[in-house]
């Protein structure tokens, strides 16, 4: 029997790291093996270098390498079924869900968010991460893996750019702005250039290219253009400026035929009619910087722009407070006056709990209501 | 005569749950030399195919190992968990199972004597 040495199985442990063995588990299994067959096999006074490459020689085909790879594709062997079949079910799902919350969405009925949000959040968290996974196990070099990766953030965050722009959650535009900027200046340039210089990708590239291309552009086509949006406030404001122009000539009317406070209608309208100034004037020192408009205003100045009505009453305790007090005015000023049989129109004052509810609709409504106030008093 | 590599493959995994079974701990060489000495020779198990199944089984939870050092050297000793007892004796019974298919499907006659 022969005994080694520890310089000879130092030489063994690193001719094993040496011919490409990397797992330390492996590394060590395979030293104790070789060296247990040295031991067992070669006599005391035998050649030690020679017999242990000819042993070396009986564990593989071509390198000793092969050893670690087989133990490598059979330890991953089983995971990579069960992601792929993961990925399959996730994407199936994923559809489902979203064809369902589309459908409940357009026939405007409850439970489209869940759909939505459920079908965008198992393709961006659970289909789109597997997918980069299993298909970077296909890539070798380090640079196909990184543009996989590159691709799969910009797609998840598109997927949730438009989810939250869908939801009117906060950030949305932050997300597909990422998304884009990733997907046309970082993504497709690399993509590009390293696919058409293969003439086995290079179709491929120039259709997926022009597929990407047409996507984003199709997306950019759907956002509103700063100079769209500018329009779009200035129509507003104009709109608005124009409503309280009629209230403000109507006001001056409605001077000359006066009823005294104490008829308690006249006392009561103006007290509503107050608080909606009240509340004109806080949403238009939010919007514009002034508690009024310039009935002249230029668009070079701030105007009315599309703020959610709901979030800037979260926003701002003392607006939420001013629209509380007028809604309660208009409840009782209603209750009080506006019965069958009398002549007075009721104030009608519903702010939706639609997200889409916009601060220029409130004070749009609030203009018609205060018109209504007026005329009240003079059929009274 | 020695079996022919395709046919190892398919039994390696029964063989090595079945020898640890019979033998509670066992480490890569001895395995080999154990499956040596029972067949006569016939069945020579190779390290390409042994390591990467040993590793394989140990990352799926059916086989639990410790380490022993042998000098400057690390020794790794398998045995079965206890999912690994199970599997060990399904695997058995159905290749076992199979044997008996393989039989009649290949109309081999058995000597009885």
């Amino acid at each position: 029997m022969y005994t080694l040495t520890e310089t000879q199985i130092d030489f063994i442990l690193d001719d094993i790291r040496r011919n490409g063995i990397e797992l330390e588990d492996l590394q060590l299994n395979l030293l104790d093996h070789i060296c247990c067959i040295v031991e067992q096999n070669l006599e005391d006074n035998g050649d030690f270098e020679q017999f242990y490459f000819s042993t070396r020689k009986m564990f593989y085909k071509h390198h000793l390498k092969e050893i670690e790879e087989e133990t490598i594709s059979l330890m991953t062997y089983k995971n990579y079924y069960m992601m792929k079949k993961i990925m399959m079910i996730s994407g199936t799902v994923s559809v489902a869900l979203m064809t369902m919350g589309i459908v409940l969405k357009f026939l405007h009925m409850p439970g489209a968010a869940v759909g939505i949000v459920l079908g965008v959040g198992v393709i961006s968290f659970v289909f789109l991460p597997l997918m980069f996974l299993l298909k970077i196990k296909e890539q070798n070099n380090l640079k196909d893996k990184a543009l996989t990766g590159l691709g799969t953030l910009a797609a998840i965050c598109l997927t949730l750019g438009v989810l939250f722009k869908v939801m009117h959650w906060p950030g949305a535009n932050m997300l597909s702005i990422i998304a884009l900027v990733f997907l046309m200046c970082l993504y497709l340039p690399v993509y590009f250039i390293s696919g058409i210089r293969n003439p086995d990708t290079k179709t491929n590239t120039i259709v997926n290219s022009v597929l990407i291309i047409t996507a984003c552009g199709l997306i950019l086509t759907l956002v509103r253009s700063p100079q769209g949006t500018k329009i779009l406030e200035a129509q507003i404001t104009s709109d608005y400026v124009m409503k309280d122009d009629l209230l403000k000539s109507e006001l001056e009317l409605s001077k000359s035929y006066s009823l005294p406070d104490s008829i308690a209608i006249v006392a009561d309208g103006k007290k509503v009619f107050d608080l909606c100034e009240k509340m004109k004037e806080a949403i238009l020192l939010s919007e514009t910087g002034n508690k009024t408009i310039d009935p002249n205003f230029s668009t070079e100045q701030q105007m009315i722009g599309l703020t959610d009505f709901h979030q800037f009453i979260s926003d701002f305790p003392q607006a939420n407070s001013a629209y509380t007090a007028l809604k309660n005015s208009i409840d009782d000023y209603n209750s009080k006056y506006a019965k069958a049989g009398k002549n007075i129109h009721p104030l009608v004052f519903e702010t939706s709990n639609d997200r889409d509810f916009k601060s220029h609709d409130v004070l749009n409504r609030i203009v018609v209501m205060q018109m209504f106030l007026l005329q009240n008093v003079r059929k009274f | 005569m020695n079996y022919s590599s395709e046919l190892i493959k398919g039994t390696l995994k029964t063989i090595i749950l079945k020898l640890l079974k019979d033998n509670s701990r066992m480490y890569g060489y001895e395995i080999t030399q154990k499956v040596k000495d029972l067949t006569a020779g016939k069945i020579q198990l190779t390290e390409g195919a042994l390591y990467p199944t040993l590793h394989a089984l140990e990352a799926d939870g059916i086989l639990t190992t410790e380490t022993e050092y042998i000098g400057k050297r690390v020794r790794k000793y398998y045995s079965l968990s206890s999912e690994g007892n199970k599997v060990s004796d399904e695997k058995v019974s159905e290749f076992a199972d199979f044997i008996n298919t393989m039989k009649f499907l290949l109309d081999i006659k058995t000597d009885i004597a």
